[in-house]
């Protein structure tokens, strides 16, 4: 049924099947929609940087702004030695904001309210800073789970923690991008049936509210978007910057 | 002293500085936002870990409630300890 709130989360084939050595590989909704954005965000970039005005088209102003932003936002959290990492950083986040808001058209599909991709995100994320941080700086990144200070009788138990601590950022990363897009575009689905359910006589109270959570929503989708981001460079300035 | 042209390129200056100080206010916000939403999953990440490390080495040993027990002790304390990391982090700025 339409009306399940859940409905919209279905991955489903689109096309033939096409299977290698039984791994399912076939063209999905999903693979769908992570293609449009990604033609979204060349054609939105290639459209903003095509002619170099000194007074920018609103295109141009709204590229250059995103650029400015990351750029600040990678300067104050990672410092200067991340600068090689920009065009990383910048793809990672103007990508999950483009699947963020492509989500919020009525009809699509949110790739990023799956876990198996913010996941991969986040894994992927998360072995390349580690291997980042052994090539920098050998096994003295090892460091990293020894805090200065710490007496040798606590030594055990805090290295334990921090293992702990630092395993759990890929967790915390990809569970809080899929856990808020998916929470978020459930109960737009639920306040949406609700309309439907109540008509023409109580319906509209449902309605106004799922017209501010909407609302609420893009601003997630957003935030989302710069929370995945910062934090992946504060994991970068880590591996960089050893200090503790 | 009541030259109205420096008085209008003054108004130009201050209304600049006010339009500025707006940006940087919602700037501000939706930082304070984020920040929020990065805290909440911090601490419970860290205890779905320690389980998940305590059950994996329970299997391995056989000491099925033991270790389950102790990582999960574990991972709340690094839990709260990424927190107070994270709060740290935002004093700082």
């Amino acid at each position: 049924m339409d009306t399940n709130p859940m409905h919209q989360f279905n991955v489903h084939r689109i096309g033939p099947e096409i299977k290698i050595n039984g791994i399912d590989l076939s063209f999905t909704n999903a693979s769908l929609f992570m293609l449009l954005s990604a033609i979204f965000i060349l054609l939105f970039l290639l459209f903003g940087t095509k002619e170099k005005k000194i007074i920018p088209g609103k295109i141009q102003l709204i590229s250059e702004m995103l650029y400015n932003f990351i750029g600040k936002m990678i300067n104050d959290t990672a410092g200067k030695k991340a600068k090689p990492y920009f065009p990383f950083i910048f793809s990672l986040f103007i990508f999950v904001l483009f699947c963020n808001m492509i989500g919020m058209l009525p009809y699509s599909f949110t790739v990023t309210s799956h876990i198996i991709v913010t996941l991969a995100f986040a894994i992927f994320i998360f072995i390349g800073v580690t291997i980042l941080g052994f090539v920098i700086h050998g096994f003295k990144y090892l460091k990293i789970f020894v805090p200065s200070g710490v007496p040798i009788v606590l030594l055990p138990i805090i290295m334990i923690i921090e293992i702990i601590s630092y395993l759990s950022r890929p967790i915390s990363l990809s569970v809080r991008l899929f856990a808020n897009m998916m929470a978020g575009h459930t109960m737009l689905k639920v306040f949406g049936g609700f309309v439907i359910s109540l008509g023409l006589v109580a319906g509209w109270l449902p309605l106004t509210f799922s017209v501010a959570l909407t609302g609420l929503e893009i601003l997630v989708a957003f935030l989302q978007a710069y929370v995945f981001a910062i934090l992946t460079c504060i994991y970068l300035n880590d591996a960089l910057n050893l200090h503790h | 002293m009541n030259d109205p042209g420096n008085l209008e390129t003054r108004l130009k200056i201050a209304k600049s500085k006010l339009q500025n100080k707006k940006i940087e206010d919602a700037e501000k916000k939706g930082v304070f936002l984020g920040n929020a939403f990065k805290l909440g999953t911090e601490l419970v990440a860290a205890v779905v870990v320690g389980v998940i490390i305590g059950f994996i080495l329970d299997n391995w040993f056989g000491t099925k409630p033991i270790l389950i027990i102790i990582f999960f002790i574990f991972g709340s304390a690094a839990g709260i300890w990424n927190v107070i990391r994270a709060a740290k982090r935002m004093q700082k700025k």
